[in-house]
Order: structure tokens, then C-alpha cells, then sequence
């Protein structure tokens, strides 16, 4: 890189609307992310501390494997190294697709973590009524679970903001890659950069806001 | 007829063997009351008998049904035999009337509609006003959940009702509201095997009583025999420790 060059304020002005596209390209691959990352979070917390012989495994080599590998492989992976394996995506599939399932790891931990805070006699009370296992997780230790890890799931989707700049490396126009896009023709890295961060702050710092606001709620009261 | 009969009741956790051969009988309408000191297995034995804790040897027979036999539909089975837990352990996310509701609904079926009137039906049987219908349990007090998971069991329809322990995390000043539940719901003819520690609950309301230590029945009779002429020394030694 060249120099990182002076601040032009009316360059600044002109971007904007490109840096507020590529922020809306971040957050709907972030939300589509978290999304699908529940999903198979909460599957796989679930099998983590079911009875069973092999689930408990399966979902626990699944969150080691994320967990010990970068993102940034994880991405190249799903978006180079499967068509090697015969299968194809777009990369906003791609993207997405490894996102998922890269937050689907860390809320699965999140979700154990959740579920083993529910105190045990709820699942004793709720299968005493003839509640079926699985409608006792539904019904009763799951939304107790969510609203413990509320906070944990709001920085959760924060970091998977952020992380989701490293779609960049597979052509996405998310917020990051359209801030080095102004660079590559403007040769001005500092303005598209600053106004790339404030971009970030301006999805992050509500949600952290949120967090902290419902943190302080459920400190107000806790289950029995 | 007896409703309940348990044959030769084993069960062990890993290596700790705290039930060991347990035999009991039950008839409809019989409260009995197990006292014991702790650790001799009294929560253990009424979690077996709603298979929560399944047995790891004998036999849980609920009228002429083996509860230990495979294929039996314990969710079936669960719904004839209410428990009310040391700890309340009402759903924390749920107001006094979805604790009574969400089971009505979702395990047999009712109506929204049906299940509220049926919830207030049995509010208002263990004391509580409508108002309390819209609490959740951190609003109430001890005693006033106690009494909402009370009527969370009743509203089920049982036909036995387990109590363990239920005025135990109570204060004092709140145990009577609780007991008082229990006697009527005795006094209605209601099936009951209640472990407690109020004695005098024991000699007034119950049938029977059994004293229970190290995971067996050492003694049972009826309330006046047990406590003004106990047989065993180590059923006097409980009771003199106790009284
Ligand atoms: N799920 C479990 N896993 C392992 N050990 C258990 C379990 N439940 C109970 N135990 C043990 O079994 C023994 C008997 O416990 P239990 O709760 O049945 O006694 P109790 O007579 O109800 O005592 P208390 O009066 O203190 O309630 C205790 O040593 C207890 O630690
Ligand atoms: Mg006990």
C-alpha cells in the first residue's frame, strides 16, 4: 500500500451511500448467519447433554473442529474446497453457509451453557406432569435457557457482524470489501476506512446498548 | 384393591445403594406418611414411583399396571400420579396460571379456554384470588407458590398425589397455608404418600406412617402406635431426636 492519505471530507460525503449498501450487506448476511446459527445451535446444544451414546460426541467434535480452526479457513473452504468436492455455491450461499455454521458452534456452547443453568427440578416438574422429553425441552428448559443467554447471544451476533468482514475474501460487497473497493480507485484508504469503522459502530454499539440493558433485567431477578 | 403396590424396590446411583428392597401397599383413598432421617432414600423412593427415577431392580405397580415393564406409555402414567417438590420447582418463565395451563394444553389437549377456567378452578381451591393468576413465581411467596404448584398437580386430575417435603423451604409463618391444602385435599379422599417432617401433620392427617432409613422400611403402623409406641430403636431414637 501506498501512503494511507489525508481525510477528504467531500470524498467522505460521496461514499456514504456505497459504506450504507455494504453496511446493509453486512447485517443481512450477519442476521441471515445468526439465523441459521441458532438453528443449528440449538440442535447441537441440545445433543450435547442428551442421553445418548454418540450424539454428545458428534456435537462436540463439531464445536472443537469450528472452535480450533480460523474463520477465514473456514470460509475458503466451504467456498473453494467444496467444489472440489463436486458442489458449487454462490459465495453469498458460501458466506452464508460458513457463517452459520461457524456461529452455529459457538451458540451451541452458548446453549449448553443455557440449558444446564435451568435448574434440574424443571425438568423434573415438567416430565412429572407427562410432558415427553422433547416437549419439556420446548416448552419449559429451553425459553428459561434463552433468557439466561440473551446477553451471551447479543455479543454473539456482534462479533459475527464483525467477523462477517472476512466474507470479503470471497467477493462479497459487504461493508468491509466495499470500503477497500473506494480505496482501489480513489488511492485514499484513510477516508473509506474511517468511514467504514463508523459504519461497524453504528450497528455494533446499539446492540451492545441492548445487551447490557437486558443483563441488567435478568439480574433483577433469577429463577429459583 | 390397592392402587399402588411396590415389590422389592432396589436402586442404586453408580455405586451408592440407597434403596434397598422396598415393600409397600397403598389403597385408594390412604394418606401415608413417610418420615426418616435424611439421605434414607424418601425422595428417591417417591421419584421411583413416578419412574423419574427408574429402578434398578422390583417393581412399581399402579393398578394392575408394571410401571418397570417395557412399552408402558409413562407419559400416560405420569398424568394419574401428581408430585409437589421440596423446592416448588414452578416454571420460572410462566405466571401462576400458565404453570397450570401449559401441561393442561400441550399434555392433554384442553383448550386455552377450558385450561383457564380449570387453572382459577384450582387457584382458588388451594386460596388463591384471580389476581395471583397473573404473577410469576419470583412475585409470590413461599407459600403462595407452593400452592400454585400444588394446584398445577391437581388440575392434572391425579390419583395419587406425592408430596416431598413440601413445607420444608418454607417459613414457618407459611407452613400452616400449605398443610392446611394437604388435610382437605385428605379429607376429599385424595390417594396420598407424604414425606414431611411436620409431625404433627403425621398423627392428625395420616393413615399410616413409615419410618424409613438406609433405603429400607424399618417400621410402619398406624400414627398413634409409631409415635407413642415405637418398635424399633432405631424409630425411637428419630422420633426422641425430632420431638
Ligand atoms: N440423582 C442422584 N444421583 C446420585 N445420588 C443421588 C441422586 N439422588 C439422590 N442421591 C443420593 O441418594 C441418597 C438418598 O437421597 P434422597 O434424596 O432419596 O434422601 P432423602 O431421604 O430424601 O433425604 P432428605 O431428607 O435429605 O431429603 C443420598 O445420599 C443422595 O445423595
Ligand atoms: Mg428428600
Amino acid at each position: 500500500m501506498v501512503g494511507i492519505g489525508q481525510f477528504d471530507f467531500n470524498l467522505f460525503i460521496k461514499i456514504l451511500p456505497d459504506l450504507a449498501r455494504g453496511a446493509l450487506v453486512t447485517l443481512k448476511f450477519s442476521s441471515l448467519s445468526i439465523l441459521f446459527g441458532l438453528i443449528i445451535g440449538t440442535i447441537f446444544g441440545v445433543f450435547r447433554i442428551i442421553k445418548n451414546p454418540i450424539l454428545p460426541k458428534i456435537a462436540a467434535a463439531y464445536v472443537e473442529l469450528i472452535r480450533g480452526t480460523p474463520l477465514l479457513v473456514q470460509i475458503m473452504i466451504v467456498y473453494y474446497g467444496l467444489p472440489a468436492a463436486g458442489i458449487n455455491l454462490p459465495p453469498e450461499v458460501a458466506g452464508v453457509l460458513a457463517l452459520s455454521i461457524n456461529s452455529g458452534a459457538y451458540i451451541a456452547e452458548i446453549i449448553r451453557a443455557g440449558i444446564q443453568s435451568v435448574p434440574k427440578g424443571q425438568m423434573d416438574a415438567a416430565r412429572s406432569l407427562g410432558m415427553t422429553y422433547f416437549q419439556a425441552m420446548r416448552y419449559v428448559i429451553l425459553p428459561q435457557a434463552f433468557r439466561n443467554i440473551f446477553p451471551a447471544l447479543g455479543n454473539e451476533f456482534i462479533a459475527l457482524i464483525k467477523d462477517s468482514s472476512l466474507l470479503s475474501v470471497i467477493a462479497i460487497a459487504e461493508l468491509t470489501r466495499t470500503g477497500m473497493q473506494i480505496y482501489a480507485v480513489t488511492f485514499n484508504a484513510w477516508t473509506p476506512l474511517l468511514g467504514v469503522a463508523m459504519f461497524y459502530l453504528m450497528m455494533t454499539l446499539p446492540l451492545s446498548k441492548l445487551v447490557e440493558r437486558f443483563q441488567r433485567r435478568i439480574g433483577g431477578h433469577e429463577s429459583p | 384393591m390397592s392402587l399402588l403396590k411396590i415389590i422389592n424396590l432396589h436402586k442404586r446411583f453408580g455405586n451408592l445403594y440407597v434403596l434397598r428392597g422396598v415393600n409397600m401397599e397403598v389403597e385408594k383413598g390412604e394418606v401415608v406418611v413417610i418420615i426418616g432421617p435424611s439421605g434414607g432414600g424418601k425422595s428417591t423412593l417417591l421419584k421411583c414411583i413416578n419412574m423419574l427415577e427408574p429402578p434398578t431392580e422390583g417393581k412399581i405397580i399402579l393398578d394392575d399396571i408394571d410401571l418397570t415393564a417395557k412399552g408402558v406409555d409413562l407419559n400416560k402414567i405420569r398424568q394419574r400420579i401428581g408430585i409437589v417438590f421440596q423446592q416448588f420447582n414452578l416454571f420460572s418463565h410462566l405466571t401462576a396460571l400458565e404453570n397450570i395451563t401449559l401441561p393442561l394444553r400441550i399434555v392433554k389437549k384442553v383448550p386455552k379456554e377450558e385450561a383457564e377456567k380449570i387453572a382459577i378452578k384450582y387457584l382458588k381451591k388451594v386460596g388463591l384470588e384471580e389476581e395471583f393468576a397473573s404473577y410469576y413465581p419470583h412475585q409470590l411467596s413461599g407459600g403462595q407458590q407452593q400452592r400454585v404448584a400444588i394446584a398445577r398437580a391437581l388440575a392434572m386430575n391425579p390419583e395419587l398425589m406425592l408430596f416431598d417435603e413440601v413445607t420444608s423451604a418454607l417459613d414457618p409463618e407459611r407452613v400452616k397455608e400449605v398443610l392446611n391444602v394437604m388435610e382437605e385435599l385428605a379429607r376429599e379422599g385424595m390417594t396420598m404418600i407424604v414425606v414431611t417432617h411436620e409431625m404433627g401433620f403425621a398423627k392428625e392427617v395420616g393413615d399410616r406412617v413409615i419410618f424409613m432409613d438406609g433405603g429400607v422400611i424399618v417400621e410402619e403402623g398406624k400414627p398413634e402406635e409409631i409415635f407413642t409406641a415405637p418398635k424399633h430403636p432405631r424409630t425411637r431414637q428419630f422420633l426422641s431426636m425430632i420431638l
